[in-house]
């Protein structure tokens, strides 16, 4: 893909607008990044009530609390906010002013997406400090799971944004856009990493988990960065994200034609 | 004898009113199914670990998972859609409407509407504890099922308690719009029975932000498991919380300026 030179600039002075924009709803922000940490403290308290001093898996609580406390700033970083940001501007036909000017929309989405995690990871951070102190993690880390951690996770962010912008596209045709993101939301937090990491899955389950693209967003980068994958798992791991990556991209695109195709603003 | 038709009246509104949204039912019996499916996944995920979690059976689990539903449905149906209503209009001057009207301030702000769709939670999360209950074969007698609607009644008592407080600070801060979501934020831990968590998370879930009384204590009284607290705690609290509540509303009310004065 060729990003022209003034359509990069134009993302960044959008970015800057809306981060501008964002910082006036710290509070708000600080408290919807708040659930972003109960959720997993739920499932950590789950597991660390099974395993006790014992392991479940080959996993010890400890372990635990490693897999929850990075899901923490994972989530965060590649939650899909599109169906709330990008979606209503389409229905309610926002969009209009936006296609007059000389670049994709979903630039407006994307500037979005990066003013909302910087300004609530600011205020996240010092809770996660907290939490690590009290939880006692054992970040099982190396230097080349956490170069291969970034790869993971900037690649997890760009597909979950990328699916998080297909979904929010389906208000071009149907005002229940909301009811199919729940059905991705479901399966992102079964199969994705959330109730459990994707290895305790049980079998079928789990083979289910490493082919459907949710573990991808998700579960994916937090594996690797604990080491928890061998190397056999690791290449086909990459290959999988990279692979979904590459379709999403491909139906966003289809999806955004087709859509903008048969778009009339509220009225026409 | 008046408050009663009162509220019947609004209920009828209600009705009347949202039966212009009919495929809202559908839209929203759908996304109740997927959640309530997901969440049912989830337990079994857990359990295919392990066959009790801090002492909860599968189907107890289930039980406490349905209780939840059943209270996120009455909350959605008659205490947010209302209670939501007084913050729009406090910030608006609106409120002043609300307070002209002869019946108390509270009742009608806390009894205006009802968004009878979300009752599909209510019947779902029923149905789960149905489930739940039929393959525990619990013993279900008359005094078990009288204690257990008593402790529910309690729960709720509780919930809308903390709604109304947390909506009351909307006469000091004005733009309190998303202020409800700690509510929800302490809520989502009521899945899960209060003896999962660490001890200073329990105590907290407890006695400062009482979702034990929520979910867990009404969930141990019908599947018959030991009582975490005594069980009459569960109303009394629940009676002394509204108590408090109402007390606050009158404070914040008395701080009422309407708009632009």
């Amino acid at each position: 893909m060729i990003v022209r030179r003034t359509t990069l600039a134009g993302a960044l002075a959008l970015t800057r607008a809306e981060l501008a924009d964002m910082f006036q709803y710290r509070v708000v922000l600080f408290l919807y990044s708040l659930w972003e940490v109960v959720h997993p403290i739920v499932y950590l308290a789950v597991w660390g009530a099974i395993a006790g001093e014992g392991e479940v898996g080959g996993l010890r609580l400890s372990d635990f609390a490693a897999y929850y406390l990075t899901f923490m700033l994972v989530s965060h970083v590649t939650a899909a906010i599109e169906i709330y940001t990008f979606g209503p501007m389409i229905q309610q036909g926002e969009l209009s002013p936006h296609l007059l000017r000389p670049m994709n929309p979903v630039w407006v989405a994307a500037a979005r997406n990066i003013s909302y995690k910087s300004v609530s990871m600011l205020l996240l951070i010092p809770v996660w400090i907290g939490l690590v102190i009290i939880l006692r993690p054992s970040f099982t880390i190396t230097a080349g799971s956490v170069a291969l951690f970034l790869v993971a996770l900037v690649v997890a962010a760009l597909l979950s944004f990328l699916v998080g912008t297909t979904f929010a596209l389906l208000a071009f045709w149907t005002t229940r856009s909301f009811s199919f993101w729940e059905i991705w939301i479901g399966l992102t937090f079964l199969l994705g990493g959330q109730v459990a990491p994707v290895e305790l899955l049980p079998g079928f389950v789990q083979n289910l988990a490493t082919a459907l693209p949710m573990r991808y967003t998700l579960g994916f980068p937090i594996e690797v960065l604990l080491n928890r994958l061998d190397p056999g798992e690791l290449a086909l791991g990459f290959a999988l994200q990279f692979a979904w990556l590459f379709a999403a991209a491909l139906i966003v695109r289809a999806v955004w034609r087709a859509g903008i195709r048969q778009y009339s603003a509220v009225g026409a | 004898m008046r408050i009663v038709r009162i509220v019947s009246a609004f209920l009828r509104a209600a009705i009347l009113k949202e039966t212009a949204y009919r495929a809202e039912l559908v839209g929203n019996l759908f996304r109740s199914v997927i959640g309530i499916a997901v969440a049912v996944g989830g337990l079994a995920v857990v359990f295919s670990h392990t066959s009790e979690l801090s002492g909860w059976r599968l189907e107890q689990a289930m039980v406490l998972l349905g209780v939840y539903y059943l209270v996120q449905g009455i909350v959605q149906t008659a205490l947010s859609p209302s209670l939501n209503e007084v913050v729009s209009e406090v910030r608006k001057g609106t409120f002043d409407y609300v307070l002209l009207k002869p019946v108390p301030s509270l009742l009608l702000s806390s009894t205006r509407r009802f968004v009878v769709w979300h009752l599909a939670d209510v019947l779902l999360g029923g149905a789960i504890i149905a489930i739940g209950l039929i393959r525990l074969e619990a013993q279900i007698t008359f005094g078990v099922a009288a204690i257990f609607v008593g402790v529910m009644v309690g729960g709720v008592a509780i919930v809308f308690s903390i709604w109304l407080a947390l909506t009351t600070l909307v006469f000091w801060f004005v733009r309190v719009e998303n202020i409800t979501m700690i509510f929800q934020l302490f809520f989502d831990t009521g899945r899960y029975p209060v003896e999962i968590y660490p001890f200073w998370l329990r105590q907290l879930l407890t006695f400062v932000f009482p979702v034990a009384f929520i979910t867990t204590v009404p969930a141990q009284t019908i599947t018959g498991r030991e009582p975490l607290v005594a069980i009459w705690l569960a109303p009394l609290i629940g009676a002394l919380a509204l108590l408090a509540a109402a007390r606050f509303w009158r404070i914040g009310l008395s701080r009422y300026t309407s708009a632009s004065s």
